[in-house]
């Protein structure tokens, strides 16, 4: 009973990691605030300003269409913007009804909605050809951060946009052929300490061959993610030098067991290598990536996500698929093991 | 490149609301419930080969 | 030889065996012969395909990869306790640590003789304009230690395949994975100093290296007596 629940609460672990990773909105973000090269007159400021356009990402801007506020900032700067019109859910015109004089070139965008909340668009606005007077003050507009009016949501990060579903497959896919592999590392010192148990070598020849499909699960996911994220389907980063390195690591372990004819001998070799090879693991996917710069999340130092990047919504589903993975991982591993002994004990018949 | 893609085919509407997200859902579901029932037979044929080699294993001692 | 190795410290018997390891190298000299002549001649192919102007890039390139070749095929020659009764016989006289440390400073001392004429071959054929005197020598210090990361690592692979029976095939499939990292560290060292950036700024590569180095030859005293075991 004990034996069938534990895999039940796996595979219903990742279902509803599925379901809720697939069916969740993503939260509405900023996409770009472009100039549009024309002027329009303001109704406040009684003079022609240029024209922006303002892109928004799954936003209801066309819901309350004049609750919508548009500001910049720059360090404490604060200014309001114009909004001329609100087109649609997503498009709004924006009047640029700023001074000549600036006291900075570089601007965040932030925007206020009673449904979508405050959003911000860092560095949203860039103007080169204004007087910048760095001492210049202005009065501040009354600005309160809102909250929002959604229903539960993935948050929207820049440039990941809805590819941050993939961290429910990709991080827990690597989770778990660490776990594996570790397993497997367990297993060779025992061997090694205590040749004659044959189980040790069954052991790890079993997470070994298991933690390879999800290391390579783990690379061709993250190979999806690096396409979107940062155009290519492979980057020259510490990160995924290691993750390939890692896997072609293991395939070695593979191919020096089918090398080696006699059992004893090849229980012993394969555990040597698979010590030499958890070593690798451990330097290449947790030491060097901390001292070298990465492109992978969590830059300059954490291979990771950091913990703030992990709002609730994410946490709600990202935990359960860790947890979903592994117990999955494991199981294949014991159904693989039990194979292996079976297969052993065959070949054992007189 | 990516914002004029998003902008005319924003994946909100043609991931979720176009009813792909359901069809992805559904695949990696069979594909998960396939992969449970897979392992659970192979886990029952090798409980029955379990037996199967313990009782001739135990046969000439009884 | 083996009254005088039952008789003496392990000390002296490791320096006995590196010493004994060069004294067999010596006499069969095709052996050193045959090295030196993979690596001028990889050289020298690379000085064609490079068409003898070599960019600072190709040339860092190149120079890294002759290196790995050459220490691969310098670990290909077999050893004496390759074959089981000479093992069987070694066991009886000295204990395996002494000998797989043995191993790795002779092929230390021949991975770093051979990075010399590696780096010399390389300014002969392919120029030295990309490098001021000073820079010269932190590439070549770059070289040494990557020779000796190598030997570490490459003696207990050639260990393990030997010992499989599957020779020299199993030493490159087990070792290419095994090396990259290596290799990553010493190509951005070499970047890095051919750049231009002071030593001091990217030494930490070279820490790097020396750290690889001491925990794979620690990694391999430890667990090569498993290999010898039957």
């Amino acid at each position: 009973m004990k034996n069938t629940l534990w895999k039940a609460l796996g595979i219903l672990l990742l279902a509803y990691v599925f379901a809720i990773t697939f069916l969740v909105p993503l939260g509405p973000g900023l996409l770009e605030f472009q100039n549009v090269d024309r002027v329009i007159s303001s109704a406040t400021e009684n003079r022609s300003v240029p024209e922006y356009q303002l892109i928004g990402y799954g936003t209801h801007w066309d819901e309350e269409p004049d609750a919508l506020q548009v500001f910049v900032k720059s360090k404490s700067q604060l200014a309001a913007l114009e909004v001329i019109r609100v087109d649609d859910a997503t498009h709004a015109t924006i009047g640029l009804t700023l001074p000549y004089s600036l006291p900075a070139k570089s601007w965040n965008v932030l925007i206020n909605h009673p449904v979508d909340g405050t959003l911000l668009l860092e560095n949203g606005l860039f103007l080169s050809d204004r007087f910048i007077d760095a001492q210049a003050t202005w009065p501040a507009p009354s600005f309160v951060e809102h909250p929002g009016n959604l229903g539960f949501h993935f948050p929207y990060q820049p440039r990941i946009i809805e590819t941050i579903r993939n961290l429910m497959l990709h991080v827990p896919l690597w989770f778990t052929m660490f776990l594996l592999m570790g397993i497997g590392f367990v297993s060779s010192i025992k061997l090694l300490s205590n040749p004659r148990n044959e189980l040790d070598d069954q052991r790890a020849e079993a997470s070994v061959q298991v933690g390879l499909w999800f290391g390579v699960l783990g690379l061709l996911t993250g190979s999806l993610w690096a396409r979107f994220t940062w155009g290519a389907w492979w980057v020259d980063d510490p990160q995924l030098n290691g993750a390939l390195v890692t896997v072609l690591v293991y395939s070695g372990y593979m191919v020096l067991r089918q090398a080696v004819e006699d059992e004893r001998l090849r229980s012993r070799l394969s555990a040597v290598y698979n010590l030499f090879a958890f070593v690798i693991l451990v330097i290449l996917l947790m030491v060097l990536p901390r001292f070298s710069e990465s492109l992978h999340p969590g830059k300059g130092g954490n291979p990771g996500f950091n913990t703030y990047d992990l709002n609730s919504a994410l946490r709600a589903v990202f935990y359960p698929a860790i947890v979903g993975w592994m117990l999955l991982g494991i199981w294949m591993y014991l159904v693989t093991l039990r194979m292996k002994r079976v297969n052993r004990q065959i070949e054992l018949l007189p | 490149m990516m914002f004029i893609l998003l902008q005319t085919n924003p994946l909100e509407g043609w991931f979720i609301g176009s009813g792909k997200a359901y069809v992805v859902v559904g695949v990696a579901c069979v594909i998960l419930i396939g992969m449970a029932w897979w392992l659970l037979r192979a886990e029952n044929r090798l409980s029955r080969m379990e037996k199967l080699l313990n009782s001739k294993k135990n046969a000439p001692s009884d | 030889m083996s009254e005088h190795m039952s008789r003496s410290s392990a000390w002296s018997r490791y320096r006995f065996l590196t010493a004994h390891a060069f004294r067999m190298e010596w006499r069969q000299k095709h052996g050193l012969a045959g090295l030196l002549l993979f690596a001028l001649a990889s050289v020298y192919a690379c000085y064609q395909v490079a068409g003898g102007r070599a960019s600072s890039e190709t040339w860092n390139a190149l120079a890294w990869v002759v290196l790995m070749f050459s220490a691969f095929n310098a670990v290909a020659k077999p050893w004496p306790e390759d074959s089981e009764a000479m093992r069987k016989y070694l066991k009886t006289a000295l204990r395996p640590g002494e000998w797989i440390l043995a191993r790795m400073t002779f092929y230390s001392a021949i991975l770093s003789a051979l990075s010399v004429l590696i780096f010399l071959s390389f300014t002969l054929f392919l120029g030295s304009e990309h490098f001021n005197p000073r820079q010269g020598l932190s590439f070549l210090l770059g070289l040494e230690c990557t020779a000796l990361a190598f030997a570490s690592l490459l003696s207990v692979l050639s260990a393990i395949s030997s010992r499989a029976g599957a020779g020299f095939g199993l030493t490159a499939v087990l070792g290419l994975p095994l090396i990259i990292p290596i290799v990553l560290i010493s190509t951005r060292y070499g970047t890095d100093i051919l750049k231009g950036i002071l030593w001091i700024d990217t030494a930490h590569h070279l820490l790097f290296l020396a750290a690889l180095t001491g925990g794979i030859g620690a990694l391999g005293f430890i667990l090569f007596p498993y290999l010898w075991r039957d």
